[in-house]
């Protein structure tokens, strides 16, 4: 079965999450900052990546995005974000953000079962 | 100018002619004096104020024409008749160029002499009205001139920039703070300006000189000429002419740069609160949906687990909506505050009896070591306790297990000082700066699991200087963080 990291701060969403998707039989593996989060990412090469946008600083998540794709890692990243539109922070995923999907907090069991899945079906 | 007694100067070098005339004048309520010679005449004219003057033409020292000169040039509003025996057309002429009023032919009788003198006083007022007329709207338009300079003194002294710019794009007038607005580094007057405008305004101002935009519509426009350093708003309007056709087109620019920077950090913290609010209702609903789901078969165990963590996770966020609204009522500064007298003595021993539970737990010392006598302030109670429970309260949930936290209290010149220190995790320089900033929250493994809304240094922070003290930290990581709160003592 597919591993999947979840990168969060939110030791309570780490948990919802890892819950919903391993009831669906995926392995899960977590981290609460980027540092920790890219050490995870190089050591167990997940096949999906669920990051958080804001850890540590606004923009922790799209700055993690950002290097491992400079690095060529091409894991699909779903990102979590829980305000999406804020002033000084307008994005448009496909463009600006390396990232292959959003989904804004709070998760809905159904809606992340299936982003997790396309994600994983595309790959 | 309602002269009821004319001033009447009769020059003639003729005796009985001469004091004839006199009393006939005086007779008819004129006032007259008389001269026997051109040369007395012109004296006597020149130097009084007369309203009119008869001279007679042939007199033995000068001739009447030169009197008449010599009046009118020093004189002019003076009326002067020529008088004479031997009347031709070309002295005629020549008198009247030169200035008379009338000419009247010797012998002349009282009724002829009194009319041409009734009408020469007329003519003598309509000329001092005019000239009254014509000195008012000297002074006025030496008034309006000064006006002018006076606004156009102002308008220079201007922190906003006025641009004018006629018909043909070209400035009709500017003050200097344009260029600094506007970073241009040369501007002339009747010069081509329209290309030296940054392009918003130069396309408003196109629309009204090209007559596309309504001629009583203003519009106005902000602009960024240094990102991040200066910004400006661009107030065009039209300048009609009182036909209503347009004049030209007045650009009113104001140094807008601090508005958008406090703009920002308004959009900056609205945004972070929205993010902070918002993250732990994400966390609850998430939880709340997977109890709720029925495709998930999540154990009783695991649901019960689930409901006191959102019930933690709902405290705090009314804690942190609770810390907002005392930010917001520390920021309306003009609030009224009741002042009493607080002991600081009483008041740090009872946050320590307050707090005692918490140290416990974590079997925290918490010493208390004072050598001041009655340090009282005028102060809001409840505000000092807030400061103190704070920081006590941080130096204990920030501490390693069985630490010390050690409180003093003394004097440091004109301010009681309150120093808090634990033997806890310690701050790293860039936590250390960050810390008074709102929802800044130190984040290592060490924090893991301790709750705060990220508000307290920043409301504590408020609050002290708010009594115009102030707090000092010192850290050192892994051996632990000193804050000193200065109180003034008066």
């Amino acid at each position: 079965m597919e591993l999947i990291a979840i990168i969060d701060d939110d030791s309570d969403i780490i948990e919802a999450s890892s819950l919903v998707l391993e009831s669906k039989g995926y392995k899960i593996v977590s981290a609460s900052n980027i540092e920790e989060g890219y050490k995870l990412i190089i050591q167990k090469k997940p096949d999906l990546i669920i990051l958080d946008v804001m850890l540590d600083e606004p923009d922790d998540g799209f700055f993690l995005a950002q290097k491992l794709r400079r690095e060529d890692i091409k894991i699909p990243i779903l990102m979590y974000t829980s305000v999406s539109k804020t002033v000084g922070m307008d994005f448009d995923a496909s463009e600006i953000v390396p990232v292959d999907d959003f989904v804004e907090k709070p998760i809905s069991p159904d809606e992340l079962i299936l982003k997790v899945q396309e994600l994983l079906k595309k790959n | 100018m309602e002269n009821i007694n004319p001033k009447i100067l009769v020059v003639d070098d003729e005796k009985g002619l001469r004091l004839g005339t006199q009393r006939l004048l005086e007779n008819e309520g004129y006032f007259a004096d008389t001269a026997e010679n051109g040369t007395e005449g012109i004296v006597k004219a020149l130097s009084e104020d007369f309203d009119i003057v008869i001279i007679d033409l042939r007199m033995p020292d000068i001739e009447g024409i030169e009197v008449l000169k010599k009046i009118k040039e020093n004189k002019p509003n003076t009326v002067c008749f020529i008088a004479t025996a031997y009347a031709s057309y070309e002295t005629a002429v020549e008198s009247t160029r030169i200035g008379a009023y009338g000419y009247i032919p010797k012998p002349f009788t009282p009724e002829e002499l009194i009319y041409q003198v009734e009408k020469a006083f007329t003519h003598r007022k309509l000329l001092l009205e005019t000239e009254r007329l014509t000195r008012e709207k000297e002074e006025r338009l030496l008034e309006i001139a000064s006006e002018k300079s006076r606004l156009n003194t102002i308008i220079k002294s201007l922190k906003s920039g006025v641009l004018v710019i006629n018909l043909t794009g070209e400035t009709a007038y500017f003050n200097s703070s344009v260029l600094q607005l506007l970073n241009i580094n040369e501007l002339n007057l009747g010069e081509y300006v329209l290309d030296k405008l940054p392009n918003k305004i130069n396309e408003m101002v196109k629309k009204y000189l090209k007559l596309e935009e309504d001629i009583h519509k203003s519009y106005s426009v902000q602009i960024e000429i240094y990102p991040g350093e200066l910004y400006i708003d661009a107030y065009c309007s039209p300048v009609p002419n009182p036909d209503n056709s347009l004049a030209g087109v007045v650009v009113i620019i104001r140094n807008i740069t601090e508005y958008k920077r406090i703009e920002l950090v308004k959009n900056q913290f609205v945004s972070m609160v929205a993010h902070e609010l918002k993250t732990p209702v994400a966390a609850v609903l998430g939880f709340l949906k997977i109890i709720l789901d029925p495709n998930l078969n999540v154990s009783e165990e695991k649901k019960t687990d689930f409901l006191i963590r959102s019930s933690h996770r709902l405290e705090d966020l009314l804690h942190m909506v609770n810390d907002l609204l005392d930010i917001s009522r520390l920021e309306l500064k003009n609030k009224e505050k009741e002042l009493i007298e607080v002991n600081l003595l009483d008041c740090i021993n009872n946050v320590i009896e307050f707090l005692h539970n918490e140290a416990e737990k974590r079997n925290i010392n918490i010493n208390f070591e004072n050598n001041i006598k009655d340090p009282v302030i005028t102060a809001n109670p409840s505000e000092i306790s807030r400061i103190l429970t704070n920081i006590l309260s941080n130096a204990i949930k920030y501490n390693k297990e069985s630490g010390n936290v050690t409180i003093n209290l003394g004097i440091n010149s004109n301010y009681y000082f309150i120093k808090i220190a634990d033997t806890g995790i310690g701050l790293r320089p860039a936590e250390k700066e960050k810390l008074f900033q709102e929802f800044y929250r130190v984040k290592s493994e060490k924090t893991r699991g301790i709750s705060g809304t990220g508000l307290g240094l920043s409301i504590v922070k408020r609050l002290v200087e708010s009594y115009a003290g102030k707090i000092e930290v010192e850290s050192e990581i892994d051996i632990g963080t000193a804050f000193t709160i200065f109180l003034p003592i008066n």
